[in-house]
């Protein structure tokens, strides 16, 4: 079950559509769930394939301190954000790998669940859809936003020629959290 | 002063997820702003970048300028011809906007200028221009900075900021940083019904009997309509009641005494702070911008530990909210001045207080807000 405040750590590689992923789980958040979030961000010069991470936290009230150093939810896309940012989960929290990327772990963690999402994205036929894949699968896993609160979130907040293979994203995570029955309880 | 209310197709109502830099500007747009001079500087770019959008759509003008001098004196022209006036820029850049804001201090310009600070290079917070802010410009003058910690203080307080210039006829900043202005955050925008907005008056007095700088002793003069046959110099060089260039003492005397004193006067008018936590307190964190938020949270870890404090948030740094300052100082046994610069507005905190309590500098300069942690650690160390 979800607690708050939600202290969440995306990060992967610049182009992934981290920041986007973040951005969309906090409207979602905040105009959808009448929640609060704070969304910050860093990224390398390069404008792709720098390490990129943005952070987030949801709460049901105004939050102070717009970063937290613990958090309890992590979802790595890339090996290197994975090692930089692991030491930042509380022993008791969520990591999410895509396992294609992050291939090393170290630091075993009891709730960790993996999502191929860029593996399912490239079976749909682009792999820029990644991140929409782990929001699909966030929101069912986790069930930190509904879904179709994040559909609608991400209709608003995409290019309208991608909306389409957004939405097929977004629900090939959501099935792949149902087809091997994985939630967080 | 006539007092108006928002236009319903400029505010955006309703609840957003929205950027820091993009509300300041649906700030300015609700505040009734229908001019933009910008130059690029990272991290004030999704300022010039929005407004470019945002202007067009409710009939106003983006120019973009050569450089910061085009930027700040496209706007006080602007001004003078009647917009509602806005530029942005950080840090660096507002150093070459100091000849042109000293200008429209002088000529009693209202216009409205966002510095977004930062250090390390670009993408980094910092709040160590806070006297820059103040005291930048050569020449006598009274700044009025206002400083939100947050994207709905960004929102609201640049809504603040242009009825400040137009109500006194005085440049008003507002102070932003890397942290806020590059943060998404919750945004609650209200009824355009609920937004007061503030004009300047405009004279009543025919171009023959209109005398552009004749005002109260502590107060701004009634502006004219630009191409009117309202013929006005509006020189850096002292000038008398009629916009003539005077040198004779009696004249400069009266015109700095009147720039200054219509803010210094109204200080406690204009000046807001709110008190956190402060009822019970015996230590005092005293904090502006993005550091009232680590701020407030080190006083609930402080008060864990045992140790009562409170915060007072200063919502403008200029003028200096000097009754709200003194009367903390008064109540505590020691106040703790948090910033992101190695130390500067201390100074006039340690100034108010006047020995009334110790004052601590809690500072940071690395390009980062602080923690809640890392004040608390100060608290500690400042209580024991």
């Amino acid at each position: 079950m979800i607690t708050y405040p939600q202290r969440v750590t995306l990060c992967g590689f610049g182009g992934q559509g981290i920041i986007l992923s973040a951005v969309i789980l906090g409207t979602t958040a905040v105009t959808k769930g009448n929640l609060y979030a704070v969304q910050t961000q860093s990224y390398g010069s390069e404008a792709r394939g720098g390490q990129c991470q943005a952070e987030l936290i949801i709460d049901k009230k105004a939050i102070n301190s717009p970063v937290a150093e613990k958090k309890n939810l992590l979802v790595a896309m890339f090996q290197t954000a994975y090692e930089k940012y692991i030491p930042t989960l509380e022993e008791e929290g969520v990591l999410v790998i895509d396992p294609g990327l992050v291939t090393n772990i170290t630091r075993p963690i009891k709730n960790t669940f993996e999502v191929p999402a860029t593996q399912i994205a490239v079976d749909l036929g682009n792999r820029m859809a990644a991140n929409m894949v782990m929001l699909g699968f966030l929101s069912e896993a986790l069930g930190i936003i509904g879904h179709q609160d994040l559909l609608d979130v991400v209709k608003d907040n995409v290019n309208p020629r991608f909306v389409e293979l957004n939405f097929k994203a977004v629900e090939a995570g959501v099935a792949y959290a149902k087809e091997h029955n994985l939630y967080y309880k | 002063m006539p007092i108006v209310k928002a236009s319903e197709n400029r505010v955006k109502t309703g609840v957003h997820f929205m950027l820091g830099n993009y509300a300041l500007v649906e700030g300015a747009i609700s505040a009734g702003c229908n001019f933009f001079g910008g130059y690029p500087i990272t991290p004030a770019n999704e300022i010039s970048e929005r407004m470019s959008q945002r202007l067009p759509e409710v009939g106003g003008k983006f120019v973009q300028g050569e450089d910061e001098l085009f930027s700040i004196f496209a706007c006080t022209g602007a001004s003078l011809a009647g917009g509602k006036v806005m530029t942005a820029t950080a840090s660096a850049g507002f150093n070459y906007m100091q000849e042109g804001l000293g200008y429209a201090y002088t000529i009693e310009a209202p216009l409205v200028i966002a510095d977004v600070q930062r250090c390390r290079g670009e993408n980094y917070a910092s709040q160590a221009d806070v006297y820059q802010m103040r005291y930048g410009a050569s020449g006598d003058y009274e700044a009025i900075v206002v400083c939100p910690s947050s994207v709905q203080e960004l929102y609201d307080y640049t809504i603040w900021a242009f009825n400040l210039a137009e109500e006194y006829r005085n440049p008003v900043i507002v102070m932003s940083e890397t942290t806020i202005a590059l943060m998404r955050e919750r945004l609650d925008i209200p009824e355009a019904s609920k937004i007061d907005l503030y004009n300047r008056n405009y004279t009543t007095l025919s171009p023959e009997e209109y005398m552009p700088f004749a005002a109260p002793e502590f107060g701004c003069p009634d502006a004219a309509p630009l191409g009117e046959g309202y013929k006005t110099i509006y020189s850096l060089n002292p000038h008398d009641e009629k916009g003539s260039i005077d040198w004779d003492p009696v004249v400069f005397d009266k015109l700095y005494k009147r720039v200054c004193g219509k803010v210094r006067e109204n200080a406690d008018k204009i000046c807001r702070t709110e008190r956190i936590m402060m009822d019970d307190a015996e230590y005092a964190l005293i904090a502006y911008g993005s550091e009232v938020r680590p701020a407030v949270e080190a006083a609930e870890l402080a008060r864990e530990c045992g140790i009562k404090a409170g915060v007072l948030k200063l919502c403008n740094v200029w003028p200096v909210p000097e009754k709200a300052i003194a009367e903390v100082a008064k109540e505590v046994k020691g106040i703790f001045a948090v910033e992101m610069n190695m130390g500067k507005y201390v100074n006039e905190i340690v100034r108010v207080a006047a020995g009334r309590c110790p004052v601590i500098p809690v500072t940071k300069n690395l390009g980062l807000v602080h923690t809640g942690y890392e004040i608390l650690e100060e608290i500690k160390k400042g209580v024991k």
